[in-house]
This record gives C-alpha cells, structure tokens and sequence, in this order.
C-alpha cells in the first residue's frame, strides 16, 4: 500500500502542486482486535487510567514534507457503563513508538462526560491535532494512545467499558515526495 | 524493492504524459513568430523530405537564412533568480532542501531556459485524496483525472544523429545514425476506473499496466537520389530566383539498417490487492519478457520517398520516411522477468538465447506548403508526424523592406490551438527577429507566452 501511494503521488506531483490529503480510518484496523474498546474499573473515591494502543501506517517519503494540518474529523466511542457512578474523558498521545506514546504530551482532551449506573453515553471526538504531532505525520509509523481517564466520587467502583465506534484522521501534506 | 518498482511504473505513467508543447518548436525567432512553421527550404524539409536534395536551398531570400544565432534571454532571468554562486543551497539543485522538486530539475533539462518568459501559465494546484481503511482505498487524484487515459498512450523518439556523405549528380551516399525509442502503456479497465473514475478498490482484485517498450539504435548506409523531373514555363530563361526553381521534383533514398544494440520489454506490471484490502500488504506484479541483442548489426532495408512542386510563387511538398524499415537481430536473448512477493526480489529467467527477433521503426511524414504573394506576403503551412502525434503549423511573413511581420496558429500534439507573432529587421547580411509563441500547461486552459529572440546572418 505504501508503494502504491507513494507512486500516486509522483504522479501528482508531475502534474502540478498541490495537497495530499490523507483520511485515514483508524477504526477500521482497530475494530474487532480488541483495541476498539477500554475497559474500566474505577475504586470508590478515586480515579484510573486506561488505554489502548494503536499504529498507524502512512506512506514513505514525506521526511521533507510540510504538514498542513492534522485533525479528528470523524470519532464516536460509546461509555457502556456497567455499575457505579463517575465520569470518564478521553485523552489522545501520539508518538514515534509504542512506549512514547505514554511520555508523549497529550494532544488532544475530550473533556469528562458524566456516566451512571447501567447506560450507555455517546462521546464525540473530534480536534484539531495539527502543531504537537506534526513531524509524527511526515514518518511511516505513528503509535496512537486513546487513554480513558475516570473519576469516582461515591462508595462504589465505576465499572464499564469506552468502545470506540468511528474514528477518522484527516492529514493535509504539501505533497514534496522524496 | 517493492516501493522502487511500483514507484517506476506509475511514475512513467505520469512522466509521459505531460510533453512540453513547446519542445517542438526551433529556436528561430522567425519560426516562433509564425507557430513553428516554416517558409524555408530548412533542414526539417531536407531531413524529412528527400527531394528537396535537389531543390537549390536558395538564402538570402526571404525567410531564408545561412545560419541562425538564437539569444537566449531567458538564461538573463534564470540566473538572477538562480546565481550560480548559490547554486549549492538552491532548492532547485539541492537534493537536501525542502523545497527540492526532482520533477522541476528534470524539466529544466528537458527544456533550457533559453526564451524569456513574457507571461507564465499560472501554476496548477491540485489536490489528491486518498480514503484509507482496512477494506477501503479510494483515490481520488482531482484534476489530474483528465491525465489518465482512454487508450494505449506512450512516448516516442524517432531521431537521425548524423547525415555524413557526399553527392555527385542527383545521388547522394552517405551513412546515418538513428536512434529509437518507444514506450506505451495501456491501463487495464480496473485500474483506469480506479484512478479516473474514483471507483474504489475492490477486494481480492488485481489492477495492471500493460507495457511495451522498446530502445534501438544504429547506423545506416544510405544511398539517395534526388531529380527535378521538370521544369516549370517560369524556370525556362528564368530571370528571378523565384522562377529559377521551378519544376516536379522527386526523391527518394535506400536505407540498409545495421542496428547496434536494442532491448524490448513487454508486459504487465501492477499490484492485487487482498480481502480485506489491507489484511496484508498488496503484492506487486511484475512479469515482463525482456529481450535484448546478444551482437550488434540488427540488418533490415527500408526507405524515404518524397515529392515537391514548385511553381513560381508556389511550393508543396511531401516526405515520408523509413518505409519498410524492419530489422532482423539474428542474435537476441530473452528473458523473464519475474517480481517475487514472498521474497520481495526480482528473479530473471532465460526463456531462450541466440533467437532471432524483429523490430520495427515508426513511419514519419512531414507536408508542406508555401505560397510567396508577390506583395512581400508567404503564407505556409506544414503537417508533421513522427510515428505518434500529428502537429499542425500555418503561418504567414509579410514584409516591408528591411521590416517583416509574422503571425501564425499550431494545433499542438494534445490538439490544443497555439498561436505565434512577431517580426524582425534585416540590416544588410544581418538579421534581428523576435517571436513569441503561447503554449499550455496539461492542466491548464490559460496559456503562457514566451519571446525567443534570435540573429539571422544571410
């Protein structure tokens, strides 16, 4: 795939400037394996983190590329919650690795929704990711960490899951291949 | 390995297709001013037709120079925006910087700088847009689209390097080299739909590009003959230069062709995709049969032929060139060529050796036609084909004394209307013209204007 759509743009990039925008449907590559869903278990009078981890594979050759922008334009999860009340916001990292994506700065908060009891909350995610991860987006690989984070104020655990349903990110390069 | 073979491929599929429209033209102002045709007995007439050998290359008429000197202008601009003391952190020749574009060095050496640029084309902006899933790919390549091609399309050069002889009478013996290239590509259904239609990729699909091209090169010993066959009422007791040439004139030449070298490579290349379409990566396809000559002298015979008129003020001719012209390669190899995904290697195989094989040159014709008015007006025309697009040049050279005016209209190698003016002062054996001719981009309906200066010494 890589070759492929590097070569495409060669082809565009004989024919006149532009942009090559890439809208790339992380969800896809994450539905069913596991990753499309954050369990959490929060202790009564406290807060916890969990997260699921993500690569994302871009075409070679923009190491000298100019990237416009990098945005969410598409992103759903829905909170199951299964017991307890609390909130749970997402937060998303990006790095060049697996392990950095845990010491990279967040680049992007969804503030905390309110979940209770048995019910399921739709949370939108969309931003604007462009300035803290663009050098990621001119490398072939970016590791994406989505971390729930939760809050409990009560006597009782916060129990339930984040799935994600829909998750779409949107790269604008000035396309200057090799 | 992988990246570098797709990249080849679709690459050329891009490369071949946006030809520069100015490449055809000369650097003669005069020319340029009238859209690139020409109302001299010049080289174009001699080289494509062979009985203008015995048309006596009257200069000093009008329009008909000993030599021309062009000026290039366009070298004053190209070096105030890239000094050649900066030439090491200019991003034009600097592989390193950001603003690098291997495409714009290319075309800087494929086509000089040498006219000045009065107004360019604006420079087209296009945005390509790839959806991304693990069972979705669309590609969706903007204006380039209109880019990608119905048909079989491809590139071609039919050239003579050099024409060393000598004549005695009406024949001529000589020796000359040709060279030959030609590459065409032709898109499978699948893959057109898919970069021109937007259709997305379908699963468990296979998407190719037929290819076939072929490099040939050699020298030829020629022996030609050219005859006025008769002579016009005017070229009896003629008292001008004019009617001095009148008369039918026929010719032709004999070519036996003894190819140096020459390779051929047909086949598909391409990529197929699985279900879902980025459960793996997609496997390339490459399976191309290669053949190449073992021992030089590829042997053939082929000819030109070719007729002009001339009466008085009037002039027609045409030429047609390497008739026949077939090669046989008694000696050839051939191999297959084979990508292998699972090893992400090339394997070459030899399917058979010292074969004979054949190849072909394409068949080129060049008309022309010229009228001189007798008011210091010629008007001419010519119509040209080097074995792939036709190119149509009319124009017109009124003059006044030392003074000329030149105007004209082309129909370019992608059918799009040019147009060419400009004039000229004659001082003595010197002449000074200026010409400026439109020319488009691919993706471009706003034509750019360049000025070619040039001194004619008759």
């Amino acid at each position: 795939m890589k070759a492929f759509a590097v070569a495409l743009l060669v082809v565009v990039t004989a024919c006149g400037q532009g942009k090559a925008i890439f809208n790339v449907d992380a969800f896809s590559f994450m539905q069913g394996t596991g990753t499309d869903t954050i369990p959490y278990l929060i202790p009564p009078v406290g807060s916890a983190t969990a997260s699921t981890v993500q690569k994302i594979s871009l075409p070679p050759g923009f190491g000298s590329s100019v990237v416009d922008s990098v945005r969410i334009t598409t992103g759903n999860a829905n909170l199951e919650n299964t017991g307890g009340s609390g909130t749970i916001g997402f937060q998303l990292f990006f790095a060049s690795d697996s392990a950095g994506t845990y010491t990279a700065p967040m680049a992007l908060n969804i503030p905390a929704t309110a979940v209770t009891g048995t019910q399921t909350v739709p949370v939108v995610i969309t931003g604007d990711l462009s300035g803290a991860v663009d050098s990621l987006f001119r490398q072939e690989t970016v590791w994406m960490r989505i971390a729930a984070t939760g809050t409990n104020g009560g006597a009782t655990p916060v129990t339930g899951e984040g799935v994600l349903t829909a998750l779409v990110i949107r790269i604008v390069l000035q396309d200057k291949v090799l | 390995m992988r990246t570098v073979v797709v990249i080849l491929v679709v690459a050329a599929l891009a490369l071949v297709v946006p030809r520069p429209v100015h490449a055809q033209f000369s650097l003669d102002a005069r020319r340029i001013g009238m859209a690139g045709v020409s109302l001299g007995r010049d080289g174009s007439a001699r080289r494509y037709n062979p009985a203008y050998r015995a048309v006596k290359n009257r200069s000093g008429g009008p329009g008909q120079a000993k030599a021309t000197i062009p000026i290039p202008l366009g070298l004053i601009t190209f070096f105030q925006d890239h000094p050649p003391n900066r030439w090491g952190t200019d991003p034009m020749f600097n592989p390193d910087s950001a603003a690098f574009n291997p495409v714009e060095l290319m075309n800087l050496v494929l086509n000089p700088p040498l006219s000045y640029e009065i107004k360019t084309a604006p420079t087209p902006t296009n945005d390509v847009e790839f959806t991304i899933g693990k069972n979705q790919l669309i590609l969706n390549l903007g204006q380039t689209r209109v880019l990608i091609p119905e048909q079989k399309f491809g590139l071609g050069m039919n050239g003579r390097l050099l024409d060393l002889g000598f004549g005695v009478g009406g024949v001529h013996f000589g020796v000359m080299g040709f060279m030959n290239y030609e590459v065409e590509f032709v898109l499978d259904t699948a893959l057109r739909r898919v970069l021109r239609d937007t259709v997305p990729v379908q699963p468990d699909s296979t998407y190719r590009i037929l290819t076939d091209a072929v490099v040939q090169t050699g020298i030829m010993p020629t022996i030609s003959f050219a005859h006025r066959l008769t002579h016009g009422k005017g070229a009896v007791g003629a008292d001008s230069l004019e009617s001095a040439d009148d008369g039918f004139y026929i010719g032709g030449a004999l070519h036996y062709y003894l190819g140096a070298t020459y390779a051929r490579g047909v086949g598909p290349m391409g990529f197929t995709v699985g279900n879902p379409i980025f459960a793996a990566s997609p496997g390339v396809l490459l399976d191309t049969r290669v053949q190449t000559s073992n021992k030089p002298f590829g042997k053939g015979v082929g000819g030109d032929v070719g007729v002009a008129w001339i009466s008085g003020p009037f002039e027609v001719g045409i030429g047609v060139n390497d008739l026949g012209a077939e090669l046989t390669w008694s000696d050839t190899k051939i191999q297959r060529i084979q990508y292998d995904v699972a090893g992400d290697s090339m394997s070459v195989t030899m399917t058979a050796n010292h074969t004979e094989t054949k190849t072909k040159l394409p068949i080129s014709y060049l008309a022309n036609a010229a009228i001189r008015m007798g008011t210091g007006t010629t008007v001419g025309g010519d119509v040209f084909n080097a074995g792939r697009h036709t190119v149509i040049h009319v124009g017109a050279e009124q003059r006044w004394g030392p003074f000329a005016l030149r105007g004209g209209v082309a129909r370019d190698q992608r059918k799009k209307m040019q147009f060419g003016f400009g004039g000229g002062i004659r001082m003595g054996s010197f002449g000074l013209d200026a010409g400026v001719f439109t020319h488009s981009s691919t993706l471009s309906e706003t034509r750019a204007m360049t000025l070619a200066t040039s001194i004619s010494v008759y």
